[in-house]
């Protein structure tokens, strides 16, 4: 499943649907909140991809809970929203990275060991493909291998193996990043 | 039996019962599957660790009364943007400020703008002057606005002042946008957000985006040389204000306001700046003590003048390397740090906070 998001100003306004959308929001709000964080490493920005990920699901699915795969387009499409914005980061080049909002470090030492460290998984993600990126976040933002097939469409069975070349590549990318 | 595929290996981590028994069973007798099982098990643990998330933030109503205003025009949204940029209103609290106060520092910003004729200037650094309620209201009778609520309220007009005629304008509407990177897109500013937010702050709440706006003001013929029939031009923005926090009881107000903006800058099309500052600050009415501080500020061309309000006290100091000034409520309720980065951006963290707690989100910007 290939999910962009896209901001739409013409997205339809909380009215005849609002009260299904709204129950569907904050069922799901959490988790698509909690994989941006898992790409982006920093929690306004992962707030904004969600905001962007749940008006673009409006546009899309107006009354979610009718929509089969309402649930698992928002998840994916907070992956790839996420990964856009990290690489949207890495175009900006001289942007400050943002992170640590959740974990205050301890003294300017660790702050700085903390924010390089998140650098570093956020250029692995960017290098990795989507698709590996995304079955890494998706699963370690706490999906079942159930719910992660699903959103990305593939068979349960299937999962464990992508997942398992995923964090293979990962490991490779940050252990280059440390040899560098 | 053959060996097991790393995907079962990889699932028998986590979910043992959702893999055939068989697996398991020949994972206990094959050193070959249990040293690729132990490299399985490192790789997920590392991916675990560098991958996690904290606990999910409480605020799903803020989140959803967030989207909704995306969704919906915002009924403040046409407001401009420029009637809160250099303070926030806790701090001000100055009757009757809002389009007099403007307009007061858009003549000032106008006066340090003036620099040379015709040509576009950028003050460099902030300087405090302090003004009361009793001065705005001496500024807005000399420029001839009145103490109503007008001035700047509509995104563009006029207005006779006394000694000629107040046009503005603004290249948009302004109003809240879905997130930071729309608003970096719309005004082409750089925003930090901070890594850190001070405990009790909240989350963010609003992203508000002032395209930019141009005011002019044109003397009249009657008025002498060298001022008469001459304009002065200032542009000011885009600017976007990032708010956090829950709305108070009864007011509008955020825990904390970040505000960036382009500096002001302004064309003559035929005074001096200093000619500019003798004829307005030369006008009867103009309080002598507002005079008095505007000349100690010295070079206007090159600085821009920072409003204090009644009670507040002012310290300077720096951000990221630039001169700033850091307003504090005698309470210490509520702060404010302004400062202008190298770049030409002008910078605002305020809220309602006390001063330590203002100054280490301002450094995590500057």
């Amino acid at each position: 499943m290939e999910a962009k998001v896209m901001t739409s100003a013409a997205a339809q306004p909380p009215g005849t649907t609002g009260a299904a959308f709204e129950r569907f929001f904050r069922e799901h709000y959490p988790a698509v909140v909690r994989i941006a964080r898992g790409v982006t490493g920093d929690e306004a920005t992962a707030q904004d991809v969600a905001q962007d990920v749940f008006i673009a699901a409006l546009g899309r699915f107006p009354d979610p809970w009718a929509a089969q795969h309402a649930a698992a387009w928002v998840r994916v499409a907070a992956a790839h929203a996420g990964l856009n914005a990290i690489r949207g980061e890495r175009r900006r080049g001289h942007r400050q990275v943002l992170s640590g909002i959740d974990v205050p470090p301890a003294g300017p030492e660790e702050a700085a060991l903390d924010s390089e460290r998140r650098a570093e998984v956020r250029q692995a993600l960017r290098r990795l493909p989507r698709r590996s990126a995304t079955v890494l976040v998706l699963r370690h933002s706490g999906l079942s291998y159930a719910e992660v097939a699903a959103a990305m469409n593939v068979n349960v069975g299937h999962v464990g193996t992508m997942l398992r070349r995923a964090e293979s590549a990962l490991r490779k990318e940050l252990n280059d990043a440390t040899r560098i | 039996m053959r060996h097991v595929s790393d995907g079962v290996l990889r699932r028998l981590q986590e979910e043992p019962y959702s893999v055939p028994d068989t697996a398991g069973r020949h994972l206990e007798t094959c050193g070959r599957c249990r040293a690729s099982s132990a490299q399985i098990a490192e790789d997920a643990a590392l991916a675990s660790r560098v991958l996690a998330t904290p606990p999910d933030p409480d605020g799903i109503d803020a989140a959803w009364a967030r989207l909704q205003s995306q969704l919906e025009p915002a009924p403040g949204a046409r407001r401009p943007f420029v009637r809160v940029p250099h303070f926030p209103r806790p701090l001000v609290n100055i009757p009757a400020a809002t389009g007099v106060g403007i307009a007061a520092v858009l003549v000032a910003a106008g006066v340090a703008g003036a620099a040379t004729l015709t040509t576009v200037f950028s003050p460099t650094k902030v300087a405090t002057v302090q003004l009361n309620a009793g001065d705005l209201r001496a500024v807005s009778n000399v420029l001839g606005l009145g103490t109503g609520p007008g001035g700047l309220s509509n995104g563009s007009g006029s207005q006779q002042l006394r000694f000629g005629t107040l046009r503005w304008s603004s290249s948009g509407q302004p109003g809240r946008v879905a997130s930071v990177a729309q608003a970096e897109t719309q005004t082409q500013l750089t925003l930090t957000s901070p890594a850190r937010l001070p405990a009790g702050v909240g989350t963010r709440t609003t992203v508000f985006v002032q395209p930019q706006a141009r005011a002019t003001i044109s003397f009249r013929n009657s008025i002498a040389a060298p001022v008469g029939g001459t304009s002065l031009a200032v542009t000011a923005g885009p600017a976007v204000m990032v708010a956090y926090g829950g709305q108070l009881t009864g007011t509008s107000v955020p825990t904390l306001g970040i505000l960036t903006m382009r500096r002001p800058v302004a064309a003559s099309t035929g005074a001096t700046t200093s000619q500019l500052e003798n004829y307005l600050l030369g006008q009867p009415g103009i309080p002598a003590d507002l005079v008095r501080q505007l000349r100690l500020v010295g070079n206007l061309g090159s600085v821009l003048p920072i409003p204090v309000p009644p009670g507040a006290t002012s310290t300077h100091l720096r951000i990221g390397g630039s001169p700033a000034v850091l307003l504090s409520t005698a309470s210490g309720a509520a702060s404010a740090v302004i400062w202008e980065s190298q770049d030409g951006t002008v910078h605002a963290v305020a809220g309602l906070l006390d001063s330590s707690d203002i100054l280490n989100v301002a450094h995590q910007i500057g």
